[in-house]
């Protein structure tokens, strides 16, 4: 049996859940990778077992390194690996500062003090630090929890429903530090998620879970999809380069064209790759070219194809070179335009649509 | 009222001995009852009625098998009389002895329930961050089951406070050596002096309720981490911080 090589290698993994149906994972060392399926699917249950905290049987190996082999496993405090869990789990009777300091203390890895600031304040955690774990919000304790994970920083992080109780805009802020933080300390990140959202900003590839089978990894999109109920999803991930940071505005570059995006949080150097999510609701379409106008984005695009979706809308699959995006229009606005598949038209969006950035 | 010196010296005996037995306790109690919350076997059940035992057991018997215990005639006598460094019935060590194993329930018990309720998902969380299992228990279980530990400590000293029966089987009645407060008040009923034995019965009562509460309000106090006085807190202040 081949169990070398870099990265995770999980052969024949059994636990109460799927007695059936062994779980088999290969996973690089480096990336993040999704982790989606309905509720009760398992998911938890896999995250548990490669960190040594779920009895279980099969052979787990870790960069050459024996995890598991039967039904031995090294002990979960001796793995390079650490499981984010669904209800935070901080450290009860102690401060915000304690957790992050004791976790700090035990790191294989421990990040420079200019990156836990950085953290900190990034996560709005600064001033959290006094309080109590006790008198700390469901979010706000989600937050602690994920902090304290990338303060530990192992070379495999597990994270199960990480950021399920923060509010949505925070989220979307979130995010993008989350990807830029393990751009700089690379690391396997599993990403274990229902939100189609998450999925889309982190994700390279996903794993998808289902009565306790496992399958993939497979690609992004499709994993979306199967989020969205098979139908297009409602948002759209577009990859771009960054041209220019002024206050507040980034210009970016996309297939030969400039965008436009506000409201952003975090900072980017010229040239450098980001991602963003459209929200199909926040495009509208024009037959012809709107000429000035006060929402900043007009992208020429060609209709690949048409759907209807709840209450009688219209979904629309709009491309411009090797970008796909999905735009929301009324049935009557369709009517009205004539529109056809394969024909050309003109998108539109404000400039605060572009989340995640 | 005045309590007499003898009875004061009896009192201060009782003190040191409860003191004495919450500390050893303490030192003792967590790592068992913390290794019979993660202990998995068909054993532990047996572990944990014996650990039991000494609650429900009537002093008497204890205190007879302890008397055999302590004899010379035995070989488990003769090494605690080697550990000790001396005799140990009738004296102070055999009383300190007696109540460590008389009151080991009164700590072992609510630890126990603290450590196999939070104290496990905590230190899943502990080891999955790389924190060992004895930084985990210190740093992580013993602040979370705070509450647990005070009135563990709280009802170990109390208990102690009161042990009659066994302290007559082991250690009989010498001032100053082996008389504890219970037996002193036992004495002077035996005497019918009924005033001595009120004042030092009304002083354990008074004791024992005051001890009580006191340990209910810190268990239930937030202190330190919450107004940032902790030690902990103050460390991480410096290095981590700034």
């Amino acid at each position: 049996m081949e169990i070398s090589g870099e990265g995770l290698r999980a052969r024949k993994l059994v636990t109460p859940l799927n007695p059936g149906a062994p779980w088999d994972l290969d996973l690089p060392a480096r990336g993040i990778v999704g982790l989606s399926g309905p509720s009760g699917a398992g998911k938890s249950t896999l995250l548990q077992a490669l960190a040594g905290l779920r009895g279980c049987s099969g052979e787990i190996h870790w960069s050459g390194i024996c995890w598991q082999s039967g039904n031995r496993g090294l002990a979960a405090h001796r793995r390079d690996a650490c499981v984010g869990f669904q209800d935070s789990r901080l450290f009860a009777g102690t401060s915000v500062a304690e957790n992050l300091a004791l976790v700090h203390r035990h790191s294989r890895r421990p990040l420079p003090p200019a990156e836990r600031q950085r953290l900190l304040a990034g996560f709005g955690a600064t001033d959290l630090l006094h309080k109590t774990v006790e008198s700390l919000s469901g979010g706000e304790a989600q937050r602690v929890a994920l902090l304290r994970q990338l303060f530990s920083n192992p070379a495999l992080q597990l994270c199960d429903e990480a950021l399920s109780a923060v509010d949505r805009p925070l989220r979307l802020r979130l995010l993008p530090q989350l990807w830029d933080f393990w751009q700089r300390h690379p690391a396997l990140v599993v990403w274990a998620s229902h939100s189609v959202e998450e999925i889309q900003l982190l994700a390279d590839s996903c794993l998808w879970m289902e009565c306790g089978r496992l399958r993939g990894p497979l690609p992004t999109p499709q994993v979306a999809a199967r989020l969205a109920g098979g139908k297009m999803p409602e948002y759209s991930r577009i990859d771009a380069l960054v041209t220019e940071q002024r206050a507040g505005l980034l210009r970016l570059s996309l297939e030969g064209h400039s965008l436009y995006a506000d409201r952003v949080a975090n900072n980017y150097r010229v040239a450098q790759a980001v991602h963003f999510l459209l929200a199909a609701g926040d495009i509208s379409l024009s037959v012809v070219h709107p000429g000035l106008s006060s929402a900043l984005n007009c992208l020429p695009v060609r209709l690949e194809s048409l759907e209807t979706v709840d209450d009688g809308r219209i979904r629309l699959l709009l491309s411009t070179g090797n970008a796909r995006f999905c735009a929301d229009i009324s049935g009557f606005s369709c009517e009205r335009l004539a529109l056809q598949a394969g024909e050309s038209y003109f998108a539109q969006f404000k400039a605060c649509a572009p989340l995640g950035l | 009222m005045t309590v007499d010196p003898s009875d004061l010296e009896a009192v201060a005996l009782t003190l040191r001995l409860a003191a004495i037995t919450t500390v050893l306790l303490l030192l003792l109690g967590v790592p068992l009852a913390w290794w019979l919350s993660r202990w998995r076997s068909r054993w532990r059940h047996l572990l944990e009625v014996l650990v039991t035992l000494p609650l429900v057991l009537p002093p008497t018997v204890l205190g007879f098998y302890l008397l055999l215990l302590f004899s010379p005639n035995f070989p488990a006598g003769r090494l605690l009389v080697k550990v000790v460094g001396g005799p140990l019935v009738f004296s102070f060590s055999g009383l300190v002895v007696a109540s460590v194993i008389y009151s080991l329930p009164f700590m072992v018990q609510p630890l126990l329930g603290a450590f196999s309720q939070s104290g496990q998902r905590l230190s899943h969380a502990a080891a999955t961050l790389g924190v060992p299992p004895a930084a985990a228990l210190l740093h992580v279980v013993l602040p979370a089951c705070r509450p647990a530990v005070i009135s563990a400590c709280a009802l170990t000293f109390a208990h102690t406070l009161g042990e009659f029966g066994v302290v007559l089987m082991i250690g009989g009645s010498i001032p100053g050596e082996t008389q504890l407060v219970s037996i002193a008040l036992y004495q002077h009923v035996e005497a019918l002096e009924y005033g001595a034995a009120h004042r030092l019965a009304l002083l354990l009562f008074g004791l024992s309720t005051t001890l009580l509460l006191a340990a209910r309000w810190l268990a239930s106090a937030r202190g330190g981490a919450a107004a940032g006085r902790s030690a902990g807190e103050a460390a991480v202040q410096g290095p981590i911080w700034k």
